[in-house]
Parts: C-alpha cells; structure tokens; sequence
C-alpha cells in the first residue's frame, strides 16, 4: 500500500493548478457564470492544446491515455479552482462512448473530443427528476433506417453549446427497468430539439432539451438497440466518483481559504483563529474534508483497476454531497459577513456545492445502492 | 403554567392573521417576508403599502405605553409577528419598528421622542442600521467612523457596511466615535440623520443569491443636526439597549410553521412512481422531526415574550432562540432540497417547485446566523453571562 500520488500525478496536479490559476481566475469564473452563454471559447482551446479533453482516452483515439486515477489528479485541481466549462460532462459522455461505442464511433467521436473539437454532453435526467434507471421514460420508436425521439430531458449540463448529445431513451417495453434502454449520439443541432437554460443555484447551465420529432439514424445507436444500461450504469458510476473528486478539490479550497482568513481577520485584538470555539468548527470541517478525500481516492483506485465499485463510488458520492455542503456551510460561517457577498469565492462554493449534490445522484439516491450493495432486501 | 391565549389576545390574533391574508393576495409571486423588499422596486412599493395598511390600525405602534398609542403589551406584537411571518407579508420596519422605536422609549429624550416616534408609527419614515464597519463586525466597539461635534451639528467621516436597506430608507441610526481620546465604551454617540445628506455614499453589496439587500455605506464630511439618543459619549449604552430588542424571530418562526403545512400538502399531492411522496418514510421521518423543532422554538420564543413582558429578558433566553431558529431554518433548507431531488438547485422559474423557495431559503438562512451577533457570539454570551462560565482572556 502507497497512498501517495505518484510523481507524475503530482507534475500533472502542479500544472493543472498553474494553469487555472493563471487562465482560469475567479474573476473569469464568476464573469462566465453571469453570462448567459457560461463558455469562454479561448479557454477551451487552452485545455485542449493541454490535452485535457482526452487526458484519459485512450492513444489510438488521439487520447494521452493515461489512467482513470491519473485524470482525476486533474479533475481535483478543477475542482479546487472551480471551472466553469463543459469539461466534466464531455468527459462524462466520453466514458459512454467508450464504454459502448463500436469502433468506428469511438474512431468518429473520441479524436475530436480529444482535440476539443466537439462538446458532448449526457442527457439522462427527465423531468420525473429521479435518478435512478426507472426515471428514463421518453421514447424513441423505430422508423424505416432511423429512430424518432420524442419527449424532454432535463438537466443537460450545458446542453446549449453542446456539439452531440448522448441521450438514453426506451426502446422496448420489458418488466425490468434495466432492459429496453438504447444510447443514442446525437447531433445537438437536428431539426426537432430545443434547449433552455433552467436558473439554478450555481448558474451552471443545466438545461432543459425538448426532443420533438427527432430523427436519429441508425448509425447513431451507441452500442446495441434495448442494451444500454450497462453502459449507462458504468458512466454515471465513473461520474460520480469524477464528481465526488472535483467535490473534494472544492473542500480543500474552502479549508484553504478558510484557515487563511481565520489567520488574518482580527477582532477582539486577535485573530479570529485564536478563537477555540473557531478552531474546533474548522477542525471539525477539515476532518470531514480527509475522510472524504480517502473514501473518493478508494473509488477512483477501484474504478482505475478494474475492481466492481458500485458500493464505493456510491458511498463516496453520498459521503462528499453532504461533506462539501457542511465545509462550505462553516466556510461562509466562519467567514461572517463578507462570506455572504456574491462577489467572494466562498459563497461560490457554497452554491457549487448544492450543485455537486444534484449532479449524478443525490445523497439518498446512493445511499439507496449503498444498502442495496450491502445486502439489504428490498 | 399557562399556554393558551385570553379571548382577547384570540381575538386580535385573528384580526391580525385575517388582514396579513387579505395583505398576502397582493404579493409578487415568490416574493416572501421583510428582507426581500429591499430588492426590487415593487417590492418596496409593497412594503411601503402594507405599511400604511398596518399604521393606519395603530399596529405599528403595538407593544409601546400607552401613553404613545401602543398596548404596553409584548405579546400582541408577537402575535402580530406570527400573523405575519404566516402569510409572508412584510409592512414592518425592523429598524425603526422593531429596534430603534422601543430604544427611543427606553432612552431618548423627549424631543426625540416626539419628534420621530409619530413618524414610525405612521411608517412614514424607514430606518436603516449604521453599525458595523469592515473591520468593526463582532468587535462592535472597535469602530472608527467619527462623529465630531461642532455647534449643533454632527461632522461623520468614515465607513459602514452590510447596511440592511441603506439604498432604500430615510432615515439611519448609528454609533460612531466621538471622542477620540476618551475611555473605550464611553466615546462614541447614537445618532440618527436624514440618509439624503450630502456626502453619504451607497454602494450595494450583492447576497449568496445576487438579490441587492445589503449595501455599503461611505461617510464624507457628512454634517448633520445633533439628534442623538441618550448622552453623548454614551451612545455604546443605546448600542446595548437596542441589541435586547432586536427580533424575537417570531415571524420568522410562523413562517416554518407554515412552510411545513405547505411542505406536508406537496408531499400528499406530488407522486413518485404513482405513489406520494408522503409515504416516503424517510422524508415523513425528517419532516416530522423539523416540524418537532419548529414547535420548540414557538414555545421558546413564546417564552421570550413572556419574559420581555416582564421585563425579565435575558441575553441568554434570547440568544437560545436566535441561534436555535436559524440552525433550524439551516435544517429545514438543507432537508427540503434534497427531498426536491435535482430540483433543489432550482431557482424561481417554471420548473421550480415551491416557488423555488427552498432554494433561496438555503442560501438566506445565513442572514439569521451571521447578522445580529455571530451564533458564535450569542452562544459565547450564553456561556459566560448565562451559565457564569469563567471567560479566558
Ligand atoms: C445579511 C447581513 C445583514 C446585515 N445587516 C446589517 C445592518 O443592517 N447593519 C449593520 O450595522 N450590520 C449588519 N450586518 C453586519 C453583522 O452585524 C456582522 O456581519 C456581524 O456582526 C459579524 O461581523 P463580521 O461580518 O465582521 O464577522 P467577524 O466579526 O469578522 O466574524 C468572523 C467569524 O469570527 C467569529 N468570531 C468573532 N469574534 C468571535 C469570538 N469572540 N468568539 C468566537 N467567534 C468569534 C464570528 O462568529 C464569525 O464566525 C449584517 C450582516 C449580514 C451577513
């Protein structure tokens, strides 16, 4: 056992940090939250060049094709900074197709998402709101060479500028949930979809995508008609352990800069830190910080190895949602007033946080496959 | 040990509900409380309105002696709070109403007393707060905006910040520092001028949610007449006496219970999988134990207006309350948008449920915690003056 990062980690770690500290400044964080688009095109590119977008697919696919841990060295960084891109949804559709696609889509889709070409987002939520399988209702019936999609997704991160969709609909009528669900990729621009931007707390660009219509050729079925749920299944696992890192990259700078303030504000003739009062709340929210860190890093070293996780990236989702909500919580608390003010970054992650929460899977959603994992009758 | 209301208190208790109703027909769609008023133009509009309706009741003048057109009796104005916290209707100047107009009755003089006790109970004239500086928060006493007299009038040079509706009141009470080589807690003054005087400068200070509430307030050689309440130099003991009278959270207290009313008929008539999410156990089980919660805090809170009734309150029975009630509110946020799912994060608009009030409310439940004495602060004065533990220097 070594649970350390590896060197290169750690290299890889160092200059994702240098490069959104540098590119990717709060100021430009908050600038494109407000905009209504939310997606800054020089920034994207940069990453590319970087090769962020494929950092994990693999070479054949113009990918760096390093490992599932080594990317989530990054995606820590990204979310210690806060990046307001379509960066993690990409990355999401990206295991989908992966995970399903033959080779001549992965050979179609993975290049240009490596070179940052293309922005693929996942469209899996509907307006039921669940998360689990059973949620996925809308249709998409089979018409000569083609499908036709109808109904509305809900929740597609940026969907907007979204370049494809991977979308999951019913295909086929069946008793189990699990069967009859096909993966489709989509182009984002066919006649018949419309997209619109839901106000959320993050301003993150959650969107709402009307299908009406929506012709679909054959070609675009990712994988096989009626079998999409493994793939499905494997996605939304690897999302939620990507987003459970990115939760505690966020944890670790509200801790940051919390301790960081505590040291400099003075009242009473002392800094805030000497308070113990304080300094057991801080405590308090670094130890659920490491206990989370520790839980995600266990996920992502599974997942990475090819070990069945389902229960240990379920856990670590279900343990971060709430961890990074209570961390930003004490952040703003410990901050007073000025943690209030839209203009501070702790007030940033604190509506992060609440968002993190809603993306793959709420708290009681992965508890649910907690239980289930551990044994529990239904 | 009695809990039920006299025919009386029944009685006017259901003309204060029935009037906040009448009231709350007119409200902008998820447009709630006192705070929010300050945001939008209607919104003001609608405060100043409901104003009226309540001063022309003599309501806002409700727990004053009678001998200035009030009851002398603290628990009518918190039925009136309940009344309103119910239906969500603002029409009550916390500052003027609620904080400066029971300290003027305890320690101002007769001039400013006749001069501005009319005007708030008219609600002709709306306050705002001057009191906390950027480096002057929990350390109230460390201030440094100055007052300096010359004749009859005030010179305030400095800064002011997190002021509450500074960008929409007339009228601000303040501390400052005005005497700069006296003894800490005997050098500043209370005083109370006209927001439209020269060289007062408002800048908003945007909330957690982007609505403009708060404001900074910059002060440049601003000359106004000497209104001060209580004894110059003395103003740290006004600053005292109107820190006892700040909100009893009452209306913010109603206002859960009738969030939980409105949370239990969503959750009878919203399904999941055909079934409502009533029968949820889990979310039945943390609902229930809120609603638990709420109903401590009512009793507390009622306890609080027993005790000012008295005039027996201590720092200690009204500090429970204020950090209880907004940890609570914390709670009840927290609980209500993870049972909304995805939907949480929504903000008012046609795919929020409940008016994406839980939303809002996740994020405003930090004005209870923070403003009006840290709940670290409170539970502090509760330590040392209530449980007489030892204080460490
Ligand atoms: C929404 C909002 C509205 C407000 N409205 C007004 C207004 O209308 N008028 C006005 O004058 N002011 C207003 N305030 C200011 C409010 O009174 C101050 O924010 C509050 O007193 C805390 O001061 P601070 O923000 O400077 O935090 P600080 O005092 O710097 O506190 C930072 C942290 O240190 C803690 N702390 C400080 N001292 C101690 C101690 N001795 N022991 C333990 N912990 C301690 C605090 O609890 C907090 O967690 C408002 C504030 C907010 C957030």
């Amino acid at each position: 056992m070594d649970l350390r990062f590896t060197e290169e980690q750690e290299m890889l770690k160092t200059s994702a940090k240098d490069f959104l500290v540098a590119e990717c400044p709060k100021s430009k964080v908050r600038e494109l939250e407000e905009d209504k688009i939310g997606h800054s095109p020089e920034l994207w590119k940069k990453m590319a060049e970087l090769g962020w977008m494929g950092l994990i697919i693999p070479e054949q696919y113009q990918g760096m094709g390093m490992t599932f841990q080594d990317g989530m060295a990054l995606i820590e960084e990204v979310g210690r900074n806060l990046l307001p891109e379509p960066f993690i949804s990409t990355l999401v559709a990206s295991f989908a197709i992966l995970a399903a696609g033959s080779e001549s889509q992965k050979q179609e889709f993975l290049p240009k998402i490596s070179r940052g070409e293309i922005k693929v987002s996942l469209a899996y939520l509907e307006e039921n709101g669940k998360y689990d399988v059973s949620g996925i209702t809308i249709k998409a019936a089979p018409r000569g060479e083609d499908f036709i999609l109808n109904g509305t997704k809900m929740f597609v991160e940026m969907a907007h500028i979204a370049d494809y969709l991977v979308c999951a609909a019913r295909t086929g009528d069946s008793a189990k949930p699990e069967d009859g669900i096909t993966l489709f990729i989509i182009d984002a621009k066919s006649p018949g979809i419309t997209t619109e931007i839901i106000p959320t707390i993050a301003s993150d660009k959650l969107c709402e995508v009307k299908f009406d219509n929506v012709q679909i050729p054959k070609n675009n079925v990712l994988g096989e008609v009626n079998k999409g749920y493994q793939a499905l299944k494997d996605a939304l696992r690897k999302a939620a352990i990507v987003k459970s890192v990115e939760s505690v990259g966020s944890m670790q700078a509200c801790i940051d800069m919390t301790v960081a303030y505590m040291k400099e504000r003075v009242q009473y003739g002392r800094p805030i830190g000497a308070f113990q009062a304080l300094q057991h709340l801080i405590a308090d929210a670094w130890i659920a910080t490491q206990t989370a860190r520790y839980l995600v890093y266990e996920a992502v070293w599974k997942e990475s190895s090819g070990l069945p996780c389902d229960k240990e990236a379920s856990m670590a989702k279900a343990y971060t949602n709430e961890a990074y909500k209570f961390v930003s919580k004490w952040g703003i608390r410990l901050h007073g007033g000025i943690g209030t003010s839209r203009e501070h970054d702790m007030s940033l992650y604190y509506r992060r946080a609440k968002a993190a929460d809603c993306a793959y899977g709420g708290t009681d959603f992965h508890n649910e496959i907690v239980a289930r994992e551990l044994g529990f009758q239904k | 040990m009695d809990f039920s209301f006299t025919e009386e208190q029944k009685n006017k208790r259901q003309e204060f509900f029935k009037v906040c109703a009448e009231l709350a027909k007119d409200r902008m769609r998820g447009f709630e409380g006192f705070e929010s008023s300050y945001d939008t133009d209607e919104g003001w509009k609608y405060h100043l309105y409901c104003a009226k309706e309540f001063a022309r009741r003599g309501w806002l003048s409700l727990a004053w002696p009678e001998e200035y057109g009030g009851s002398g009796n603290m628990m009518d104005r918190v039925l009136f709070a309940e009344a309103r916290g119910y239906h969500g209707v603002p029409g009550v100047d916390v500052f003027g109403v609620q904080m400066l107009a029971p300290t003027i009755l305890a320690c101002g003089s007769e001039e400013i007393k006749r001069e501005f006790l009319p005007k708030i109970a008219t609600g002709e004239i709306q306050f705002c707060e001057l009191w906390s500086e950027p480096n002057a928060g929990s350390d109230l006493a460390s201030l440094t905006t100055t007052a300096i007299k010359q004749g009859n009038e005030y010179v305030i040079n400095g800064q002011k910040i997190w002021t509450t509706g500074a960008h929409r009141a007339h009228w601000s009470f303040g501390v400052y520092k005005d005497d700069l080589g006296g003894k800490p807690h005997h050098n500043m003054v209370f005083l109370l001028f006209d927001m439209k005087t020269p060289g007062v400068t408002i800048r908003p200070i945007k909330y957690i949610h982007n609505m403009h509430i708060y404001n900074e307030v910059f002060l440049d050689n601003v000359r106004v007449p000497a209104k001060v309440v209580g004894q110059e130099h003395e103003g740290w003991a006004v600053v005292n006496t109107l820190a006892a009278f700040e909100r009893s959270n009452i209306d913010d207290i109603m206002r859960m219970q009738r969030d939980i009313e409105h949370v239990v008929a969503y959750c009878n008539t919203t399904k999941q999988d055909g079934v409502p999410l009533a029968r949820n156990p889990v979310i039945r089980n943390r609902l229930a134990k809120i609603a638990g919660e709420v109903e401590a805090a009512r009793m507390l809170a009622y306890r609080v207006a027993d005790l000012q009734n008295r005039g027996e309150l201590t720092l200690m029975e009204a500090g429970a309350v204020k950090i209880f009630e907004s940890e609570l509110l914390e709670r009840f946020a927290s609980l209500m948008t993870d049972v909304l799912g995805p939907y949480g994060q929504v903000k008012m608009s046609r795919w929020s449920p409940m008016d994406g009030w839980w939303e809002r409310i996740y994020q405003e439940h930090f004005v209870q915690s923070i403003s009006m004495g840290t709940n670290e602060i409170q539970r502090n004065l509760i330590a040392w003056r209530g449980l007489e533990l030892p204080r460490m220097k």
